[in-house]
């Protein structure tokens, strides 16, 4: 199974292509008041918008790397979208022994947790929350 | 000859005939003595003809002609049209479809037994239905209407939305344009590429409109299946749309299309009395069915109607008592709106009562999860022998709007035109009294940079925006005015909506994106 993985707060991440709608770097993220942290603005692509997360900031990285022209990762599913922030993007990698019981993966050097977009929201939302 | 290249244009070309066909159809309908319609209808099921003629196609050739020698009656005003002669018409319409994508061959019993009744139907009733003399012109001289106008073209969705990408990515080169100087550049060429700039971005932002669809357009989409619904069961329905100029975006109009097919079907079969029903009980014999849109703020209205039986109170109680343990106390405290939403209930079965409530509870929790899952409501009211509404109102994923756009430190804002009383300049807002002012600068945890000059926006009260007596608005002071200008407002989403204050996010022309303010909420902070 393929998996795009990237870098943050010190992690390698992966999430599955199928996920993934479009990897630009010359987005334009517009800041919007009265947000946490990690939510970086709004990015408008091709007719849709997406909510910007840096991710490094929502796993609780202390000081968050921010590249003045970042990559960025829009994510679409299941009628949802987000766009991600990574610290740096690794590339696609293979996964052949793909068990969904497993979420962390060797490959390489890396050691990869493997992460679903549905779970990224649901800790945007509970930091949104106050929770 | 390739011929199946002929075919295949023939087949194009006749399904937009038949596109168009319809819609006529339906306005002739509401319209029977109007002969510039007849004329159409008959300019159309000629060219119909013409090119089944010229491919051999005889069956085709043969329906379509006799089809077009009756409009040629009543387009000529020597047969009076009847609402069955257009019901007939659509039904011959149906039938040249058929063939049409058969490429005229008659593949099964069915479609025999159709097409003799039909072609019998419409060479008896011609006859039966003059009221004058039979035209002596021979059909080949008969008027054809007159050359259209094309003023409509069928384009994929998915095009509209490869378009905008392109578009965009086109509007993003400006963004990483290399910082040339004064010396490298040429003046003439810097006009030049501002100029080239500014009408890409012209075009994107009209081109994102493309996305948006009447809701007359969407109300077409049912127009046949609410005709073939009601000669299945026997009724006689009329369907009125207002507020068809209304526009919303394709993508939301697609979710509504299958709960809609719902809601009219129960209008339909459940709502709508028979005929002989409707008379006994002292009502026109033709039913109404009425989808009404409005837009309000940032959401669509639309409310589907019947003047039927309206819903069983009793099969509702029963369900209460009888699946929920109600009790008449129980069921005396619910307000109306909670007391029909019942109806929506997974278990509210539609067989024990298919004779009392005939079923009206099928399908309608497609329709509310349809509306839940777009972040909508839907209300129900029916009153006995007088029919029913179900009134939906849905947050609008696209409309255009003019917009105040401001800034306030980083942050690009907007607040609809409408909302706004008006725009005073102020020098130095030190010495003012705060307390008229929402300070969203605080809010905001923007810094004052020293900066002078500043704008101040005065909101409409809530009072005086719906007519009634007024009452001061808010006061903002923003940064400065970035224009009062046309914005494509999109929902805010999950995350925006939770700081409670934004009712959308904007698209201007220049492809920037810009937060919508929610006037309501700014008068309560």
């Amino acid at each position: 199974m393929e998996f795009l993985c990237f870098q943050a707060a010190g992690q390698y991440l992966g999430i599955e292509a199928r996920y993934v709608h479009r990897v630009v770097d010359d987005g334009e993220i517009t800041p919007v008041p009265l947000q946490s942290s990690c939510y970086m603005g709004l990015m408008y692509s091709r007719g849709d918008l997406f909510d910007v997360i840096h991710v490094g900031d929502l796993l609780g990285q202390q000081q968050a790397v921010q590249n003045e022209n970042p990559r960025i990762i829009l994510l679409k599913w299941a009628g949802k979208k987000l766009a991600l922030v990574p610290d740096k993007i690794i590339g696609m990698i293979s996964i052949k022994k793909y068990d969904k019981t497993q979420s962390v993966y060797h490959y390489a050097d890396y050691t990869i947790q493997v992460i679903m977009p549905d779970d990224i929201l649901k800790k945007v939302s509970e930091i949104f929350n106050g929770s | 000859m390739d011929l199946e290249k002929y075919e295949k244009i023939f087949a194009q070309e006749s399904e937009k005939y038949l596109v168009v066909l319809d819609d006529l159809l339906a306005r002739v309908e509401k319209d029977l003595a109007n002969r510039d319609l007849w004329s159409e209808i008959h300019g159309k099921i000629h060219s119909i003809k013409g090119m089944a003629v010229s491919l051999s196609l005889d069956k085709i050739s043969k329906l379509s002609h006799s089809m077009e020698s009756w409009c040629k009656e009543f387009q000529q005003g020597t047969a009076k049209a009847t609402p069955n002669a257009v019901r007939l018409l659509f039904d011959g319409m149906e039938l040249l479809g058929r063939l049409i994508a058969r490429k005229g061959d008659i593949d099964s019993l069915e479609i025999q037994a159709w097409y003799e009744r039909l072609s019998s139907r419409f060479k008896h009733d011609v006859r039966a239905s003059k009221n004058g003399p039979k035209s002596e012109k021979p059909l080949h001289t008969s008027a054809i209407s007159k050359p259209e106008k094309i003023n409509h073209v069928r384009v994929n969705y998915s095009l509209i939305e490869e378009l905008l990408g392109l578009s965009q990515e086109i509007m993003l080169l400006e963004k990483n344009f290399p910082p040339f100087s004064d010396e490298e550049i040429s003046l003439g060429l810097r006009n030049y590429i501002d100029h080239y700039t500014s009408m890409l971005k012209g075009l994107y932002f009209r081109l994102a409109q493309l996305r948006l669809m009447s809701v007359d357009d969407f109300a077409g989409l049912f127009v046949k299946t609410i005709r073939s619904l009601a000669r299945e069961h026997n009724k006689d329905v009329q369907f009125d749309v207002l507020g068809g100029e209304v526009q919303a975006d394709i993508g939301l109009l697609e979710s509504l299309r299958e709960p809609f097919v719902h809601l009219l079907r129960n209008c339909i079969i459940h709502g709508i009395e028979t005929q002989d029903e409707r008379v006994e009980r002292g009502k026109n014999a033709q039913g109404i069915i009425r989808l009404e849109a409005a837009s309000e703020g940032n959401n669509l209205l639309i409310k589907i109607s019947d003047d039927g039986r309206g819903i069983s109170r009793p099969a509702i109680i029963k369900y209460l008592k009888e699946k929920k343990a109600g009790t008449d106390e129980d069921i005396n405290r619910m307000s109306a709106e909670d007391f029909f939403n019942t109806i929506l209930s997974t278990d509210f079965s539609s067989v024990s009562e298919a004779t009392d409530m005939a079923g009206r509870g099928i399908g309608m929790k497609v329709v509310s999860r349809a509306i839940d899952h777009l972040g909508g409501s839907l209300i129900i009211s029916s009153s006995a022998s007088k029919g029913t509404e179900f009134a939906i109102k849905i947050p609008l994923s696209l409309s255009v709007i003019y917009t105040v756009t401001f800034k306030i430190g980083k942050y690009i804002l907007s607040i609809p035109t409408l909302n706004i009383q008006n725009i005073d300049r102020m020098e130095d807002v030190s010495q003012m009294d705060m307390n008229d002012f929402c300070d969203l600068r605080g809010l905001f945890g923007v810094k004052n940079n020293g900066g002078k000059f500043y704008h101040v926006l005065k909101l409409k009260g809530p009072e005086e925006k719906s007519g009634d007596k007024k009452r001061d608005g808010k006061k903002l002071i923003v940064d400065n005015i970035i224009g009062n200008n046309q914005l494509m407002v999109m929902p805010a989403g999950e995350l925006l909506a939770k700081a409670g204050i934004f009712a959308g996010v904007g698209i201007m022309e220049n492809g920037d994106v810009s937060v919508l303010l929610d006037t309501d909420k700014l008068a309560d902070l």
